[in-house]
């Protein structure tokens, strides 16, 4: 079965840093991919070469088999790949429906036939599901810029989700959200993941995220994989302990 | 928007209709100037207000408009064809211009825009064998549009008048459409709206163009209108104007190019009984409302009516 992402030799380098190191890694379907390390370890940078947001100096991206190194993210949206980031990323004086709108209306037609199209872009059912998936329904006509953080980052994985992605990759998803709407949000990726089979990647800094989400784990420090298995596999793991988890 | 607003609309549309039979010439080539320079703002509101991106262009592209309609029609090309090229060419331009759009923002861009505009005066002003240079092009006629002679004032101000009510439909079709929700996006996030499959490269280019050419539209009912236009009408200080209707009346709001030119055209008139002070007078006016309501007077509007709203809330819960 060809992997949904694939990644071979990854390498970025800002000057003389070299923050992603031959980095090899493949994502197969139905998977959820934990990525862990420290800070500055170069998970955020291996995601936004993946993604297309930077241009990496060595190395191949590959989603379903097909070379897309390089390319925009706009057009590896389009491809099925969607992402969310590190820090929140909603349109804070639109509504939380239209943040979803907008969120899959470029899925819908050409560019021309939205201008002469209507209003929702025929996406206000599937927004309507997806606010109600994410149990946003009391706020649907909210200015996302108005919701709480732990709301703001519920909007901005349901955005991630809209336009139904093979791939998604969260960036921190549980970065500063308190432990009521954690559990909340963990326990709607696991929904959806049933749901859909969907694949995803999660950069996380939040162990008991991690190990109740994903089914395997990659563990990066100074831009390198060092270790890569099953969560409790890494929990255990005397290189990850010494260089991330600590004692 | 609220039936309340509808209604206000439909009011201030019977009010501008009705508005020259009660004028004498000279307050009906003002309200004209209303309506052209109104057409010009809408145009700087969408790439401003509503895609986020800084332009101290518009001046040259109404100087575009105009230029183009004021060298066509004596030529004996019909206004219409003037009009549609003035838009076109602008539209060309402006997709051009937008390209540094792509790779700076914010004040370098405007430094960009602003510099275009006065490479535009300069061609204007030394490029006398197709612009006249310094002394300008007169008589520019006022057109015979099917059997209708618009050469008389009143006349004039509606032909002004009825294309300013169909590129303000046309624009407000573009922004309730997912155009409109893609260039705010772009106003607000445009990493974001990346990855989220918009092609901020093609919105920003169209974002330029389409405000350009609204400045084109302008430029074109502009030459008729005064029938004498020089390079020194559309030199930075007209840029700074619209851009001043545009913030003063409320920068992403639909309407605030509608309120920001009027108070740029009339406020000056009705100041002028303070003789040689009324320019500091209006930027005084202008600098304390900017200071108190950034978001122009339609945001000034939108709180007050928020507070009474709240107020009357508050009200019928004391029993």
């Amino acid at each position: 079965m060809t992997a949904v992402l694939e990644v071979s030799n990854m390498r970025k380098t800002f000057g003389g840093i070299v923050a992603v190191d031959d980095v090899s890694f493949e994502v197969r379907a139905g998977e959820i991919l934990g990525i862990i390390g420290p800070n500055g370890s170069g998970k955020s940078t291996l995601f936004n070469c993946v993604l297309g947001q930077l241009q990496p100096s060595a190395g191949d991206v590959r989603i379903e088999g097909n070379l897309t190194t390089g390319m925009r993210p706009c057009d590896l949206n389009r491809l099925g790949v969607s992402r969310t980031f590190q820090l929140l990323q909603v349109f804070p004086q639109l509504s939380v429906r239209d943040n979803l709108i907008l969120a899959g209306q470029e899925h819908q037609g050409s560019m021309a036939s939205r201008l002469f199209g209507q209003p929702d872009a025929g996406l206000s059912g599937d927004a309507a599901r997806m606010i109600e998936f994410f149990r946003l329904s009391h706020l649907a006509d909210e200015q996302a810029g108005s919701l709480s953080y732990g709301q703001q980052k519920l909007l901005d994985a349901a955005m991630a989700f809209m336009a139904g992605p093979r791939l998604v990759l969260l960036d921190e998803p549980a970065g500063g959200v308190n432990l009521t709407m954690l559990g909340q949000l963990r326990e709607r990726l696991h929904a959806y993941h049933a749901e859909r089979n969907a694949t995803f990647v999660v950069i996380e800094h939040q162990m008991e995220f991690v190990m109740a989400l994903c089914t395997r784990v990659l563990v990066l420090a100074e831009g390198r994989i060092i270790a890569e298995g099953k969560p409790q596999d890494i929990r255990r793991n005397p290189i990850v302990i010494e260089a991330y988890l600590g004692h | 928007m609220t039936r309340f607003g509808w209604l206000l609309v439909a009011l201030a549309a019977v009010a501008a209709v009705a508005a020259p039979f009660f004028l004498k010439p000279f307050g009906i080539f003002l309200i004209s100037t209303w309506v052209v320079q109104t057409i010009a703002a809408i145009g700087l509101n969408l790439t401003l207000g509503y895609a986020g991106q800084i332009s101290l262009a518009q001046g040259a592209f109404v100087g575009i408009g105009a230029y183009t309609v004021a060298l066509l029609t004596p030529l004996g090309v019909p206004f219409l064809v003037a009009f549609a090229a003035a838009g076109l060419l602008c539209f060309a331009v402006g997709w051009v211009l937008g390209y540094p759009a792509l790779r700076v923002q914010h004040h370098y861009l405007a430094f960009v825009t602003l510099a275009f505009t006065t490479l535009v005066f300069l061609v204007l002003r030394n490029e006398e064998w197709l612009t006249n240079g310094i002394y300008g092009i007169t008589g520019t006629p006022r057109p015979n549009l099917f059997g209708w002679k618009t050469g008389g004032a009143r006349d004039f101000y509606f032909l002004c008048l009825g294309v300013l009510a169909l590129l303000s439909v046309a624009t407000w079709w573009m922004l309730r459409s997912p155009w409109g929700r893609a260039f705010v996006a772009l106003r607000e996030n445009p990493i974001r709206a990346l990855s989220l499959g918009l092609d901020t490269r093609r919105y920003t280019l169209m974002a330029f163009a389409i405000g350009s050419s609204l400045g084109g539209f302008a430029g074109a009912l502009y030459a008729p209108l005064v029938q004498f236009i020089e390079p020194n009408s559309f030199s930075l200080g007209l840029s700074f104007n619209l851009l001043l209707m545009v913030i003063v009346g409320g920068s992403g709001n639909f309407f605030g190019p509608f309120v920001g030119a009027l108070i740029a055209v009339l406020l000056p008139e009705w100041l002028r009984i303070t003789q040689g002070y009324y320019l500091i007078v209006y930027a005084a006016a202008v600098m304390v409302m900017m200071a108190f309501c950034p978001a122009g007077v339609l945001g000034l509007a939108e709180r007050a009516v928020l507070l009474l709203r709240r107020g009357s809330k508050v009200a019928g819960a004391i029993p």
